[in-house]
């Protein structure tokens, strides 16, 4: 908790100076959730069966000037079954000002998304929270607050978004802790016994991270720069020494083209991703740099049913290093890493009932998910959602085949007021 | 500047023949509408109520704001519509950039994720946000998709409408649809819409008309408004009442306010 001392406080000194200028505006809202999930295959490593067993009360506060200003705070207080606690997630805490006409600034803990991709990134670059994803918390738990400075500079001909991240924040990824995973450190898919530790990076000013994005619309098409310096969110680092797992130093390029294609919408994204720390590829203990692109359709077949695909692809850079430097045992990857998804959406009944199906499948990893889910708007206020979680996969190293022993099913309720 | 030459001149071309004639055509008289009904002033701002009931009584409640600005060089429009309520979709905007020939551009923003998300929107017969008003219904079908016939003049309650049936020509959500529109100020009173099977599947009513002014002195202009309209299902009972509160036309909207800066920090002196 110690981190978020600083973001409180930094915020409570602005606001001191801005608020007394505010005009009362003031909004609280938010939302009671009762969520519950379960493995349906026996899993050799977890004993418990629970993945998912929480009551979750959601408090959101708004406080907005007349002109400019607004002071935005989110917080969940949450009883984990699952992990046998209680705790407070502080989602979401910051300033907006614009002091000049052509500047926001967003200061404080707040989510970051950009890019073109859906559940597949590549320059959004900022925390994410997949074990959320993989358990059935709901789509809004799909991203994790950074603690951040944001500039958005809109001069006229272009747009520009400038993050200053101080703070490193990891995405969530499974550790063995709700779900069984694959530890490096011993070849095999493991558990709560021999659950995966990591090693953040230093809080200080040369680790900052840095995020830019140069954006602008061409007619009906947007295209996009992007540029990154910081550090991967995925543990792709082993120090097997000390048994834990590290975020490597990434600096990351792209661009993105999106719009009108045939009936529906198309899009293209690029990345080179510069693995500063192993820049020949020869350390097999640290991620080699990549090439990674996406492409993506969206269209609406018909009223209420639309349809998104993407193919994402992966090179591997300096494969010949990383294959002469691997250790004996360890899995081996592939040079080039395809994933292929596809979402269904369907909604019924004036748009209360959808039904959803995300797929992923990856021929070269040859393992893959499948998240069925069906949700319901009862009424303005109450709203239940049913899903599932498949895994499949060939191998216990690849990113969905470590999760195959965590198929589940889960069951929201949820309050809004 | 290609597209809008081509837009102005098939204006142009449409428009010919029309002036020729002394008593306005059926399309004429749908122009004026559209125009009225649509494009009223050259911006506007609205808080918009949508009421939808069931067939059993049961009732959801959207509250929106809604800006609009029209391109003062063609028909085509920017919206931006800002959600206060229900809760689940609360701080959610969209952005639409309708051109009347081709597919809009439309994008949604979703907070919870703080994203801004492309829409396909090449069915214009969804749904808007689950009410019985589809999306062209909110912003105006393309006259030239249909074939329009006056069919009589008569008398809607006090108003002296135009009657004027329309009949898509390539598929679309009706097979026929009837228009009533007041003589007075070419805003529709009345529409019915027939299926496949030539019954009567929806009706609109504009059920009142508010002037609401605009300007000071001899820029002062007043516009006939339909601040309350309900479109029925009249096959399954579904029904969506809509009203507006707080009109206002000729803003000055700026075109920036149409961008996805809106959408991530919506202007707060417009969405209260």
């Amino acid at each position: 908790m110690k981190h978020h001392r600083g973001t409180i406080l930094a915020l409570a000194l602005l606001g001191s100076t801005v608020l007394p200028a505010f005009a009362a505006d003031f909004s609280f809202h938010g939302f009671v959730e009762g969520a519950g999930g379960f493995r349906v295959v026996d899993n050799p490593s977890i004993s418990k069966d629970a993945t998912l067993g929480e009551g979750r009360l959601q408090a959101e506060l708004s406080y907005q000037g007349p002109k400019t200003g607004r002071l935005f705070l989110k917080a969940d207080v949450i009883g984990d079954g699952v992990e046998e606690e209680g705790k407070i997630d502080l989602r979401e805490a910051y300033l907006d000002f614009s002091p000049q006409k052509v500047l926001d600034v967003r200061v404080g803990r707040q989510i970051l998304t950009w890019g073109t991709g859906d559940l597949i990134f590549i320059n959004d670059l900022f925390p994410k929270d997949f074990v959320s994803f993989y358990i059935g918390r709901s789509q809004d738990y799909l991203k994790a607050g950074s603690d951040a400075v944001k500039l958005s500079l809109f001069p006229g001909p272009f747009s520009l978004d400038l993050a200053l991240v101080p703070h490193f924040r990891s995405s969530e990824v499974p550790k063995g802790e709700r779900l069984s995973t694959f530890n490096p450190f011993t070849n095999r898919v493991t558990g709560r016994r021999e659950k995966l530790s990591t090693r953040a990076p230093a809080t200080n000013l040369e680790n900052t991270e840095l995020a830019f994005r140069l954006y602008r619309t061409f007619g009906s098409y947007e295209a996009a720069l992007y540029g990154f310096q910081g550090f991967f969110k995925e543990p792709v680092g082993i120090d097997p020494a000390k048994r834990v797992l590290s975020f490597p130093e990434l600096s990351a390029y792209g661009a993105s083209l999106q719009g009108p294609f045939l009936q529906g919408i198309a899009s293209l994204e690029f990345g080179y991703y510069d693995s500063r720390e192993d820049r020949s590829g020869k350390d097999p203990k640290i991620e080699n740099s990549s090439l990674r692109y996406l492409f993506g359709y969206e269209q609406e077949v018909w009223a209420d049913f639309t349809v998104r695909a993407q193919y994402f692809l992966e090179e591997m850079l300096d494969f010949h290093a990383y294959r002469a430097s691997l250790a004996a045992g360890a899995p081996r990857r592939k040079d080039l890493r395809h994933l292929l998804f596809l979402r269904l959406t369907h909604l019924f009944r004036y748009q209360t009932v959808e039904l959803s199906l995300v797929a992923f499948y990856s021929p070269s990893d040859e393992d893959a998910h499948l998240k069925p889910e069906a949700s319901y708007k009862v009424t303005d206020n109450w709203s239940v959602a049913f899903g599932a979680n498949f895994f499949f996969g060939k191998k216990d190293s690849t990113p969905f085949g470590q999760l195959d022993a965590n198929d589940n099913l889960y069951l929201r309720l949820r309050y809004s007021f | 500047m290609s597209k809008l030459g081509l837009v102005l001149f098939a204006l142009f071309i449409a428009g010919t023949p029309a002036q020729a004639q002394k008593f306005p055509t059926a399309t004429e008289i749908l122009e004026k509408s559209q125009q009225a009904f649509y494009y009223a002033g050259t911006d506007m701002k609205a808080r918009v109520t949508m009421e939808l009931t069931t067939d059993t009584g049961k009732k959801r409640t959207r509250i929106l704001t809604m800006l609009r600005k029209n391109d003062p060089k063609s028909k085509n429009q920017k919206y931006f519509l800002y959600f206060h309520e229900p809760g689940d979709v609360r701080r959610t905007a969209f952005l639409v950039w309708k051109y009347p020939e081709k597919d809009d551009d439309r994008w949604i923003f979703i907070p919870t994720l703080n994203m801004v998300q492309r829409v396909a929107a090449s069915d214009s017969r969804s749904s808007f946000v689950g009410s019985d008003f589809t999306y062209e219904d909110i912003s105006g079908r393309d006259l030239s998709a249909d074939t329009h016939t006056l069919l009589r003049e008569e008398k809607l309650g006090d108003a002296d409408c135009y009657v004027i049936q329309s009949m898509p020509k390539s598929t679309a959500d009706y097979t026929k649809k009837l228009s009533w529109i007041d003589k007075k100020n070419f805003l529709p009173l009345k529409e019915e819409y027939y299926d496949a099977q030539n019954e009567l599947s929806r009706v609109f009513t504009g059920d009142k008309i508010e002037e609401i002014a605009a300007g000071e002195g001899a820029a002062r202009k007043s516009y006939p408004t339909v601040t309350k309209r309900t479109m029925k299902n009249v096959k399954s009972g579904h029904r969506t009442e809509v009203s507006f509160t707080s009109v206002a036309y000729n803003v000055g909207l700026d075109d920036a306010i149409f961008t996805e800066r809106s959408l991530r920090n919506p202007p707060r002196d417009l969405v209260q």
